[in-house]
């Protein structure tokens, strides 16, 4: 989306028909829709499939923030002592089995 | 059926063919019809169509400034057929045109320009970060009846409020009418800093013009 | 008699009545089917659209499980329009973890590939640092803006200058050598931004000078994906057709000039495109149901025959959104929930 003020176009499109980005699946979605050049029916079904939960609990927040935080995929408020950042994004990689391009750099960057 | 002399003018202005307006003007002309029907019912029609063509994608930019190359050489061939003051056209419609000052897009003002070339009327174009003094300056000593101005980021839109206040300033609001354009531009935005006329595209900046010509 | 409270695409309050409401809806699909060859709405859409803004509600949105993705074009830019002059990385991290952002996206104020190369590292080290705090996939992105190729700012002569001159044949050729130079920058900005981690590469903007401007983003996503089969790159449009400023600028032996979004669509994907963001731009002199309407039998054949998915762009004056700075959610959530609801889109 495009220009406007947050509050009018971001969060404005993000309620009316967004999943919610790490409130729910919506950025797990969007990395299979990048990695794979799935369509959203597919990529949905993808992470679905992988993280074992149905379609329709992908954009649900309460359900959505207990099984990230199973996952160790990062959630909105997170606590000391919880995966962060690059931690969260190779716990994505592992269970989503998806190549994360930056993964790759660190790799390099930390001799692994 | 066969394509009668408006018809005619029309094509040829479509088809930039500068033969066939020439042609055309001749034969109107030998059997003694009125020049203005065919200024108005012939190539007016058919630039009037490479407008809406070139709004909806169907015509390009080279195009375009082809049909107006032949609009114009149409024009000056009529209007040398008239009596002094009864010329047809607007040639005699003087425009400046610039895009605002802070502002260096001009991709749109060229598209306006060239439509307003195409149909008959006087262009100067001050170029792009235009002062908003400058322009009035230029628009009086060419004799300008109207300053178009073009902004195309919501930064630079207060400019246009600056040209109006300027003009009001200088007493010249109403003499010199104002028409703003550009991506961000609204009929709202024109209408609550005062400008005459709002283009939602260059096709509409032309009427509007022109409507406004018509008022005096 | 009812009273139907909707706005104009400037964002002005509009009353109409529900005669009113449907010619306008009528009014905009025969403008879409006249320009842009598609076939209009049907009577089902039309009453899906009728019903909408029939509703008083002020906020709508798409049922449970229809929910899409969003794509943040120039994020890290909006925050700072609001003179908030927040390091971009915490912008970022705002935007994922305050506003829920399924996709983030880093970009400079100065948003063209040509004027980042000198500031390129700076750019780099930004993004790599974003990358560690962040979760969401993230884009950098900017626009291939050809306008900044001619003089004074670039190097090529002016063609808007030679072609009213009647200067036709060299206003093309500076086209021809303005797509060979943004090629080159937008390979050389995409390749180091990619080698940094980024998730995707965001050509935002696309067709803004026209069809060179296209031809050169097409020709990038095609140089990069030979170089880097897995590169991901977001295509977004900026017009509903490409202005034929060259008009005689062809690929894959298609002219690019006047392609409406289905036609841009089929060039992105041989291009090998990600992600293909169509646009159909918002008349300020029509009503939003006109717009809408209009914006719907445009994308719709979109959304139907893609490979790749789709994030029609829905920002301020695009997308039947209104032209206006601060964007109003009767409307906003209106045309969203319809464009994703009739266009089976991927995402905005």
């Amino acid at each position: 989306m495009g220009v406007g003020d947050p509050i009018g176009m971001a969060v404005a499109h993000a309620q009316a028909s967004g999943m919610g980005g790490m409130r729910s699946a919506g950025d797990l979605v969007a990395r299979v829709q990048l990695a794979k050049k799935l369509r959203l029916v597919e990529a949905k079904k993808y992470v679905a499939d992988k993280i074992k939960v149905s379609v329709n609990e992908l954009s649900d927040p309460v359900i959505m923030s207990e099984v990230r935080a199973d996952l160790g995929f990062g959630i909105m408020m997170p606590l000391g002592g919880t995966p962060k950042g690059l931690e969260c994004k190779f716990n994505m990689a592992r269970v989503l089995d998806l190549e994360i391009n930056c993964l790759k750099r660190f790799k390099r960057m930390a001799g692994l | 059926m066969s394509e009668n002399i408006y018809e005619k003018a029309s094509r040829a202005i479509l088809e930039h063919d500068e033969e066939l307006a020439l042609e055309t003007i001749k034969i109107h002309l030998d059997g003694g019809a009125e020049p203005m029907a065919l200024m108005n019912e012939g190539f007016i029609v058919g630039i009037s169509k490479v407008g809406d063509l070139f709004g909806s994608g169907k015509l390009f930019l080279p195009e375009l400034m082809m049909s107006a190359d032949v609009m114009l050489v149409a024009s000056q061939a009529l209007n040398e057929s008239m009596p002094e003051g009864q010329q047809s056209g607007y040639a005699h419609v003087h425009i400046t045109a610039a895009t605002v000052k802070g502002d260096i897009h001009d991709i749109g003002k060229g598209i306006g320009i060239a439509l307003f070339r195409a149909n008959g009327f006087t262009v100067h174009d001050l170029g792009r970060d235009v002062d908003t003094d400058a322009m009035i300056d230029n628009a009086v000593k060419n004799g300008s009846k109207i300053i178009a101005t073009s902004a195309l980021l919501t930064t630079t839109l207060g400019e246009q409020k600056k040209l109006e206040d300027h003009l009001k300033k200088a007493g010249l609001k109403g003499q010199i009418k104002t028409m703003v354009a550009g991506a961000p531009v609204t009929p709202r935005w024109a209408s609550r800093i005062g400008a005459d006329i709002y283009a939602e595209n260059a096709h509409e900046g032309v009427s509007g013009v022109i409507n406004a010509v018509r008022e005096g | 008699m009812t009273t139907i409270n909707t706005r104009m695409g400037d964002g002005s309050p509009l009353a109409m009545s529900e005669d009113e409401l449907r010619r306008d809806i009528d009014d905009g699909i025969s403008q879409a089917v006249e320009n842009a060859s598609v076939a209009p709405l049907n009577k089902e859409e039309i009453e899906y659209l009728v019903e909408l803004f029939k509703r008083p509600d002020r906020i709508v949105g798409v049922e449970p499980g229809k929910e899409i993705v969003l794509t943040y074009d120039a994020a890290t830019l909006k925050i700072k329009r609001h003179a908030l002059f927040e390091d971009r990385v915490n912008a970022l991290a705002m935007y994922e973890r305050l506003l829920g952002a399924d996709t983030l996206e880093l970009c400079h104020i100065d948003y063209s590939y040509k004027t980042l190369k000198p500031i390129v590292s700076y750019e780099q080290a930004t993004l790599e640092q974003a990358l560690s705090v962040t979760h969401s996939p993230m884009f950098y992105g900017a626009m291939p803006n050809l306008g900044l190729y001619t003089q004074p700012d670039g190097p090529f002569p002016n063609p808007m200058e030679l072609l009213p001159m009647g200067r036709i044949a060299e206003g093309r050729a500076a086209y021809d050598s303005m797509v060979d130079a943004a090629v080159e920058d937008i390979c050389f900005i995409s390749e180091i931004m990619w080698e940094s981690g980024a998730d995707g590469i965001n050509f935002d903007t696309v067709g803004a000078s026209g069809d060179p401007d296209f031809k050169a983003s097409l020709l990038a996503a095609e140089k990069l994906k030979a170089k880097y089969p897995d590169i991901a790159i977001e295509m977004g449009m900026a017009g509903e057709f490409v202005l034929g400023m060259h008009g005689e600028m062809w690929h894959e032996g298609v002219r690019l000039a006047g392609l409406y979004p289905l036609d841009q669509l089929k060039l992105a994907e041989k291009a090998g495109v990600t992600i293909f963001g169509p646009v159909v731009n918002t008349n300020a002199n029509e009503s939003v149901p006109w717009n809408l309407a209009r914006t719907i039998a445009i994308i719709k054949p979109c959304g139907e025959r893609a490979t790749i998915p789709i994030h029609a762009n829905m920002g301020m004056g695009v997308g039947a959104v209104p032209v206006t700075d601060y964007p109003p959610v009767d409307v906003v959530s209106r045309a969203s929930k319809a464009m994703v609801e009739l266009c089976r889109l991927d995402g905005l």
